[in-house]
C-alpha cells in the first residue's frame, strides 16, 4: 500500500520531467499508476471482502505519535474503486480531452497524480495523523488545481475559498482527532472505533470532526466553495469534486460511524445538516443554466444525502450509504465527463445555447442518460437500488419520519434536475439553431461509458454489488438488521416513494412555477456565499484594526510598555510573598543623604529641561552623583570608572548637540505625556530599587562566591585587588567578550561615520567601494 | 572533547579579528568565513553525537571550578541548536557572498560585513553553551553589538532611524538584563546557572516569582513576546534580506532558548505559568493578525515570526515532556524555515524590485524555481503536513490536550486558529504575488540602499544557499524520528535538571583538585 502511494508521488515527478516531450500523453502515463493500484486491490478483493484487513506500518516519529499505519478494509476497498478506478478513467479521459500542445499539462498531471496518491493514503490511513497528512495534502492539491496558473480572478478567488474552508475543517478535525486519541489512549482509528471512548471531551471532539466533514464534503453552510471550484478543468472537477475529494468528508463520517453512530452529538448535526444540504443543493441545481454548475449543486445535494445516510448510524442506513457512495462516484464522474465532452466539442456548456446535441451524438446521449437514470433512481441501475434501501432505512417511525420526508423531497428535486440536464444538454430546442458538434472519438467516449456502464452492471447484478458493500454495514453495531440489496423489494413504502419521486420530479421540472416563487424569498442569512465573504472581510478588518491600534510605531510607547511590564512583574512578586527586612536602615553614612537627593533632583530637572544641553547636563548630575555614592561606599575604582564614562559621554554629547537646535524641537509632544511618562518611569524605578533592597535582604547566607574570590585572589591570581582578579583572571572570558563588544561598537561607529562622509562627498555612490557602484551604474 | 564546546565560540571570534585585517584580500576573507562556519557545523554535529551518547560536556574556563569561574556546558538542547544555527549561518553567509559578488564585484572586500557577521555567530554560539548568567549577558551583548552594526550598514538615513528603534529597545533590554542579574546576585550570591538552581529554591516564593517573571520580561523582549514585540516588525524589515534572515532565524530564538534554559533550570514550575500560556496565545494571535494586515512582504514575515514565537512559549508554558519536546522541535523547525523564507523573499524582491505584495504579480510564472523555494517553507510555516512545521505542531497540540486544563484547551485552540491565519496570510501572498501574469519589475529606487535591489540579477550561490536551507527544512521530514528522539531526551533533561547540576557542580571537586 505504501508502495502504491509512493509510486503516485514518483510518477508525479517523472511526469513533470517529461512533460515537455510527452505533451498531453503525460496523462496516459499518470493513468497507469491508479490503474495498477486498482488492479492490485481487486486482485486481493476476496480476502478484503471476507473481512481480512491488511495492515502496513511505517515508523516516522513514534516519540510524538507520528507513525503511519495503513489498513485496507471494506470501506477503503469501496473508496479505492472510486479513487483509483475512476481516477484511472479520468486520467485517461484527460489525455484525449487536453488539446494538443496545451500548456501546463505537466503541472496538472503531476498535481493530479499527487492528489490520487494522497487520496489513496487518506482512505487507507488507520492512524489519525496519517489521515490528517493526506487530508491536508488533498486540500493543497485542490487549491493548486482550482487556481491553475492563477491568471483569472475567479480562479484565484475560488481557489482561496476552497483552501480556507477546507483548511478550517482540516484543522478542526485535527483538534478533534487529537482529543479523541487522548481520550481513548490510541492513535489507531480502528482501535478507537472498536472501543469508543465517551465523555464531554469526546463530544467536543466529535463535533470538531463533523466540522471537517461538512467543510470537505461541502455541506451547508460551507457548500459554496464547491460550485466555485468549477473553474477548474472539467476532468479535474470530475475527479476531485465529484468522485474523490469531496467524498473524503463522507468517508470520515463512515469511518467513525461504527463507533459513534449512537452519540447524539455525532448523528444529529450530521443528519440535520445533510438533509438541509440535500434540499438546498437540489433547489439551486434547478436554477442553474451552466451544465457544470448544475452538476456541482447536484453533487452538493447528493453529498447531503450521503451525509444523512452515513451519519444516521444504523445498519440499514449504512448499507444504503455505501451503495450510494459507490453509485454516486460512478454516475457523477460519468456526467462530469459528459459535460467535458460537450464543452470541448461544442465550445459551450450553457443550456441556453445547446441544441440538438443528442441527435448529433447519440452515443454520448445514451451514456449520459444511463448515468442520469442512476442519479434519478430509475431501475435497474445501482442508484435505484441504493435509494430504495435508503428509503427503507428510515421507515421505522419516530424522528426517522422527518428524515424520510426530507430525503424523499430531495429525491424529487434530484429527478427534476436530472430531467433538466437531459433536456438542457441533448434536446433539440425549437427556438435555437443546432449547435455544431464535432463527433467525439473513442478516447473521449470510452471513459464516459465505463463508469456509466458500471452503474448498470452493479444494478443488474445486485448480488455482485452486495458482495462489495455488505462488509461495511456488517461492522455497524447499531440499528436493526438491514435487508439485502435488491432490485425488487416488493410493494411497500420505499417503492411508493421511488415512484413518487419520479412523478413529483417530472412535475417540478414541468411546472417551474412550483418552486420559482421561492426565489428571493429565502432569508438572506441562508446565503452562505455572502457569509463567507463577510467573514473574510471581517477578518481583514479586525486584523487592520488590532494591528493599527497596537503597532503605533513610536519608540517611547514601546519603551513605556516595557517599563510597565517591569513594574507589573516586580509588583506581582512583591505582593505575593516577599518578606520585609527585619530592620530598615536609611543610610550607612550621612553623606549618602545629600548625594541621593542630588541624584533625584538631577533626574527630576532633566525631565523638565527645555534645552537639550540642559537635559544632558542634568542627566550627568545623576551620573556624577552616583559616582560620588560609590566613593562613599568605599569603591574608588568603580567611582573612577564612572567619572570617566560620565565625562566622556558628556563630551560626546556636547559635540553631537552642537549640530542640533538648542531647544527640543517637539516640545509640545514631549510635554503632552510628560507626567504619564514620568509616572511610568518613576514607578518602575522605585519598584526595582525596592526589589533590590528586599531581595538582598532575603539572602540567607553570605555569597560563597565573593568570599572565595577574596580568598583565592592572591593565591590563584596573584592579585591583591579582588576586582582585578575577577576581571582578568576568574572571569577573564567575560572581559574578552566585553572588549569584543567595544571593538564592534567602534567599528560600527566608524563605518557609519565614514559612510556619512563619503555619501556627503559623493552623494550618488555607495560607501564601500566606488568602483563597485560604478559597475552597478554601468550595468543598469 | 571540551574543545568541541569552546571552538564554536572562539573560532569565529578569532576569525573575525583576522577578517578585519584581511580587508584587502576579498577572496581570502570570504573563504575564511565559509571555512570557519563549515567547521562549526561539523563541530556541532560531532558534539551533538557525543552529548547524546555520553551526557553533557562541561568546560570550566581557566580551570576555575564552578561556581567561581565561568562554566560552558553543552547538553542536548544546546548542541542541537548549535548545529541548526550553524547550518543557517553558513547558508546565509553563502547567500550574502553571492549577493555581494553580484552587486559589487568579485574584488570588493568588506570592512564591516564579514567581521561583524562572524562576531554575531560567536555570540550566538556562546549564548547556547554558556552556563553562567552573566556570561549569557556577555553573549547577548556580543551578538547584539554585531547586530547593531549589521542593521545600520549600507542604508539610508530613514532606515537608520528604524534601526535605532531596534538598537534602543535592545539596549533597554540589556539594561534590564543587567539589573536582573544584579537582583539575582543580591538574592542568591551566585550567577552560575547550576548553582542558582540550588540557591533559588531556598528563597521565599515571592522573590522566586519576581525573579522568574523578570527573566521572562528580559528574554521576552529578545524573543518578541507580545506585548514586548513591537520593535521587531518595525526594525527587522529595514535590514537587507540575508541580515533579516539571520536575525529572524536566530536572534529571537536565542531569546527563547534563554527563556527555556533559565525557567527550567533555575525555577520550579509555578502555578503562575498560566501567565506564559496566556501571553503565548496572545503572541500567536496578535502576530498572525498583524501579518494579515501587511502589504510589505518583509513586515508580513516579521509578524509571522512574532506569531510563531507564541508556539514555543506555549510548549514551554505547558511544562510537560511532550510540550517541551514540541517547543524544541518548533525552535529547530522555525530557525530553518523562517531564515529560508527571508532568503527566498530576498530573491523575490530582487526580481520584482518591490517589497509590496500587491505590487508584485506572476512570480511563479516568471521564476518558477524561486516560487518553489518560497512555497515550501511557507507551507511548512503554516503547518501543512508533512513539512517540519506540522511535525512540531503535532507535538504541541497533543501536549495541550494532554494538559486538559481549560486554559490549555484555549491555548491549543489559539494555536489551531493561528495555523489557519498563517495559512491565510501566506496563501494571500501566493495568490496575489505569485499567481497571475508577470509584471514588469520596478526600477531600483536607491542604489545605495541594500534593502530593495531590483537588479533582476541573482547569482547561483544565492539560489544554492536558499535551496540548501530549504532542503535542510525538508530533511526534517525524513529525520523526524531521530530528531524527535533527541528532542524528547533533551526535554527530559530540561524537566529534570539534576544531571545538569551534577555535571557542573559535581566536577568542581575534581577540577579544583587539579589546580
Amino acid at each position: 500500500m505504501l508502495l502504491a502511494i509512493a509510486l503516485h508521488m514518483l510518477v508525479a515527478v517523472i511526469v513533470l520531467l517529461i512533460a515537455r516531450r510527452a505533451g498531453r500523453w503525460v496523462f496516459a502515463i499518470a493513468a497507469a499508476v491508479p490503474a495498477v493500484t486498482f488492479a492490485w486491490v481487486m486482485s486481493g478483493s476476496a480476502a478484503t471482502l471476507a473481512g481480512d484487513a491488511r495492515v502496513e506500518t511505517l515508523s516516522w516519529a513514534p516519540k510524538i505519535g507520528l507513525e503511519s499505519v495503513l489498513r485496507l478494509d471494506v470501506l477503503s476497498f469501496v473508496m479505492i474503486i472510486l479513487v483509483s478506478g475512476v481516477g484511472a478513467v479520468v486520467f485517461a479521459f484527460y489525455a484525449a480531452y487536453a488539446k494538443p500542445g496545451e500548456r501546463g499539462v505537466g503541472r496538472t498531471a503531476a498535481l493530479l497524480s499527487v492528489f490520487a496518491g494522497a487520496m489513496l493514503g487518506l482512505v487507507l490511513a488507520d492512524d489519525i495523523f496519517t489521515l490528517y497528512v493526506f487530508w491536508e495534502l488533498t486540500t493543497v492539491c485542490s487549491f493548486l488545481l482550482v487556481g491553475g496558473d492563477g491568471v483569472s480572478r475567479a480562479a484565484r478567488r475560488s481557489a482561496v475559498q476552497a483552501l480556507l474552508v477546507t483548511a478550517i475543517g482540516g484543522l478542526a478535525m485535527l483538534g478533534g482527532l487529537v482529543l479523541l486519541a487522548e481520550a481513548s489512549g490510541t492513535y489507531r482509528i480502528s482501535e478507537i472505533v472498536a472501543n469508543p471512548p465517551s465523555g464531554a471531551a469526546v463530544n467536543v471532539a466529535l463535533v470538531l470532526l463533523l466540522v471537517g466533514v461538512v467543510t470537505k464534503s461541502a455541506q451547508v453552510p460551507f457548500h459554496p466553495w464547491l460550485p466555485g471550484a468549477m473553474v477548474a478543468p472539467t476532468p479535474v472537477s470530475a475527479y476531485l469534486h465529484a468522485a474523490a475529494m469531496v467524498k473524503a468528508g463522507v468517508y470520515l463520517l463512515a469511518r467513525f460511524a461504527p463507533g459513534f453512530g449512537d452519540v447524539p452529538a455525532w448523528w444529529v448535526p450530521a443528519v440535520v445538516l445533510g438533509s438541509l444540504t440535500m434540499l438546498i443543493g437540489g433547489y439551486r441545481a434547478l436554477r442553474e443554466t451552466d451544465l457544470k454548475t448544475l452538476l456541482a449543486y447536484g453533487t452538493v445535494s447528493q453529498l447531503g444525502f450521503l451525509t444523512v445516510l452515513m451519519g444516521a448510524g444504523t445498519r440499514a442506513a449504512a448499507l444504503a450509504g455505501i451503495t450510494l457512495l459507490l453509485a454516486h462516484g460512478l454516475f457523477k464522474s460519468a456526467l462530469f465527463l459528459v459535460v467535458g465532452v460537450i464543452d470541448r466539442q461544442t465550445g459551450t456548456r450553457d443550456i441556453r445555447h445547446l441544441s440538438g446535441v443528442g441527435r448529433q451524438s447519440p452515443a454520448l446521449a445514451v451514456f449520459a442518460v444511463l448515468a442520469l437514470a442512476s442519479m434519478a433512481g430509475l431501475p435497474p441501475l445501482l442508484g435505484f437500488v441504493g435509494k430504495e434501501t435508503a428509503f427503507e432505512a428510515f421507515t421505522y417511525g419516530g424522528t426517522d419520519t422527518f428524515v424520510l420526508v426530507a430525503i424523499a423531497l430531495g429525491s424529487v428535486l434530484t429527478v427534476a434536475y436530472s430531467i433538466r440536464f437531459v433536456w438542457g444538454a441533448f434536446a433539440t430546442k425549437t427556438d435555437l439553431p443546432d449547435t455544431a458538434v464535432s463527433t467525439p472519438g473513442i478516447g473521449l467516449l470510452g471513459p464516459v461509458a465505463l463508469p456509466a456502464l458500471a452503474g448498470l452492471v452493479f444494478g443488474v447484478a445486485t448480488p455482485l454489488a452486495s458482495t462489495v458493500v455488505d462488509g461495511y454495514p456488517a461492522a455497524m453495531p447499531f440499528g436493526p438488521e438491514a435487508s439485502d440489496l435488491a432490485l425488487w423489494h416488493g410493494i411497500g413504502v420505499p417503492l411508493g416513494l421511488s415512484v413518487l419521486a419520479l412523478v413529483g420530479g417530472y412535475l417540478v421540472y414541468r411546472y417551474p412555477a412550483s418552486w420559482q416563487w421561492l426565489c428571493g424569498r429565502l432569508p438572506s442569512a441562508l446565503n452562505a456565499q455572502r457569509g463567507y465573504e463577510r467573514a473574510v472581510t471581517g477578518l481583514d478588518d479586525v486584523a487592520h484594526k488590532v494591528t493599527g491600534r497596537l503597532q503605533v510605531g513610536s519608540l517611547p510607547a514601546y519603551l513605556g510598555v516595557i517599563l510597565v511590564a517591569v513594574f507589573v512583574v516586580a509588583g506581582v512578586g512583591m505582593i505575593s510573598d516577599t518578606p520585609l527586612p527585619a530592620e530598615w536602615r536609611w543610610f550607612d553614612n550621612p553623606l549618602q543623604v545629600p548625594l541621593a537627593l542630588l541624584v533625584l533632583a538631577g533626574a527630576w530637572a532633566a525631565v523638565f529641561a527645555h534645552r537639550r544641553i540642559t537635559a544632558v547636563l542634568f542627566a550627568s548630575v545623576v551620573g556624577y552623583g552616583i559616582a560620588a555614592l560609590f566613593i562613599v561606599d568605599g569603591g574608588p575604582d568603580l567611582a573612577l570608572a564612572q567619572f570617566l564614562v560620565e565625562s566622556l559621554t558628556l563630551v560626546v554629547f556636547v559635540f553631537v548637540l552642537r549640530r542640533f537646535p538648542a531647544h527640543f524641537s517637539n516640545l509640545k509632544s514631549i510635554r503632552s505625556f510628560r507626567f504619564g511618562k514620568l509616572a511610568v518611569a518613576a514607578t518602575a524605578g522605585i519598584l526595582v530599587s525596592l526589589a533590590g533592597v528586599l531581595y538582598s535582604g532575603a539572602r540567607t547566607e553570605s555569597p560563597t562566591a565573593s568570599q572565595e574570590y577574596a580568598e583565592r585572589a592572591v593565591s590563584e591570581a596573584g592579585a591583591s585587588n579582588v576586582v582585578n582578579a575577577i576581571i582578568v583572571d576568574f572571569r577573564a572570558f567575560d572581559t574578552v567578550g566585553e572588549i569584543t563588544v567595544l571593538a564592534v561598537a567602534a567599528a560600527g561607529a566608524a563605518s557609519l561615520i565614514l559612510a556619512a562622509q563619503r555619501s556627503a562627498r559623493r552623494p550618488t555612490e555607495s560607501d564601500e567601494d566606488s568602483k563597485a557602484s560604478k559597475r552597478k551604474e554601468a550595468s543598469r | 572533547m571540551t574543545a568541541l564546546v569552546t571552538l564554536p565560540v572562539l573560532l569565529p571570534l578569532l576569525a573575525a579579528a583576522l577578517s578585519l585585517m584581511l580587508t584587502r584580500f576579498a577572496t581570502i576573507q570570504r573563504l575564511l568565513g565559509l571555512i570557519v562556519l563549515l567547521l562549526i557545523v561539523l563541530d556541532a554535529a560531532w558534539l551533538l553525537q557525543v552529548v547524546d551518547s555520553e551526557g553533557p560536556v562541561v568546560v570550566q574556563l581557566g580551570g576555575h571550578a564552578a561556581p567561581f569561574g565561568i562554566t560552558m556546558i553543552a547538553d542536548r538542547l544546546a548542541a542541537l541548536l548549535l548545529l541548526v544555527s550553524a547550518v543557517v549561518t553558513l547558508s546565509v553567509l553563502l547567500f550574502s557572498i553571492g549577493q555581494r559578488i553580484t552587486d559589487y564585484g568579485r574584488d570588493t572586500s568588506s570592512t564591516a560585513f564579514h567581521p561583524m557577521y562572524l562576531v554575531l555567530c560567536s555570540g550566538v554560539s556562546l549564548a547556547y553553551v554558556s552556563g553562567d548568567l552573566f556570561n549569557l549577558f556577555v553573549a547577548f551583548e556580543i551578538m547584539l553589538a554585531a547586530s547593531y552594526v549589521l542593521i545600520t550598514r549600507r542604508t539610508t538615513a530613514s532606515r537608520i532611524r528604524a534601526g535605532m528603534t531596534y538598537v534602543i529597545v535592545s539596549l533597554a533590554a540589556s539594561l534590564l538584563f543587567i539589573t536582573m542579574i544584579a537582583l539575582v546576585y543580591a538574592a542568591t550570591g551566585t550567577v552560575n546557572l547550576a548553582d542558582l538552581a540550588d540557591k533559588m529554591g531556598a528563597l521565599p516564593d515571592g522573590i522566586q516569582l519576581g525573579l522568574s517573571l523578570l527573566m521572562l520580561v528580559v528574554f521576552g523582549i529578545k524573543a518578541a513576546m507580545v506585548p514586548l514585540h513591537f520593535w521587531l516588525p518595525d526594525s527587522y524589515p529595514t535590514a537587507p534580506a540575508p541580515i533579516t534572515a539571520v536575525f529572524a532565524g536566530l536572534l529571537t530564538k536565542v531569546g527563547v532558548y534563554a527563556m527555556i534554559r533559565t525557567q527550567t533550570l533555575v525555577f520550579d514550575h509555578m502555578e503562575s505559568w498560566t501567565v506564559l500560556l496566556v501571553l503565548g496565545s496572545l503572541t500567536m494571535i496578535v502576530g498572525a493578525l498583524g501579518a494579515i494586515a501587511q502589504d510589505d512582504i518583509n513586515r508580513l514575515l516579521s509578524f509571522l515570526l512574532v506569531s510563531h514565537i507564541g508556539f514555543m512559549l506555549f510548549g514551554l508554558a505547558l511544562f510537560n515532556e511532550l510540550g517541551m519536546t514540541g517547543a524544541i522541535l518548533y525552535v529547530v523547525h522555525h530557525i530553518i524555515v523562517q531564515a529560508s523564507l527571508f532568503l527566498a523573499c530576498g530573491l523575490v524582491t530582487r526580481h520584482t524590485g518591490t517589497v509590496s505584495v500587491n505590487g508584485m504579480s506572476g512570480v511563479a510564472k516568471a521564476y518558477p524555481l524561486i516560487a518553489v523555494l518560497f512555497a515550501l517553507p511557507a507551507l511548512s510555516l503554516a503547518g501543512i503536513p508533512p513539512f517540519s512545521g506540522f511535525i512540531a505542531k503535532i507535538a504541541l497540540f497533543q501536549a495541550g490536550v494532554q494538559e486538559a486544563t481549560p486554559i490549555a484547551y484555549v491555548a491549543t485552540g489559539a494555536a489551531i486558529l493561528t495555523s489557519l491565519l498563517t495559512l491565510y496570510a501566506v496563501g494571500r501572498v501566493w495568490v496575489v504575488s505569485f499567481w497571475g501574469e508577470p509584471s514588469t519589475p520596478h526600477p531600483d529606487p536607491d542604489p545605495t540602499d541594500e534593502l530593495i535591489v531590483g537588479t533582476r540579477v541573482t547569482s547561483r550561490s544565492m539560489t544554492t544557499a536558499t535551496g540548501g536551507l530549504v532542503a535542510a527544512g525538508l530533511l526534517i521530514i525524513f529525520v523526524a524520528g531521530p530528531l524527535s528522539g533527541i528532542s524528547e531526551r533533551a526535554a527530559t533533561d530540561l524537566l529534570d535538571p539534576s544531571s545538569y547540576r551534577e555535571v557542573v557542580l559535581g566536577d568542581s571537586a575534581i577540577a579544583g583538585g587539579g589546580e
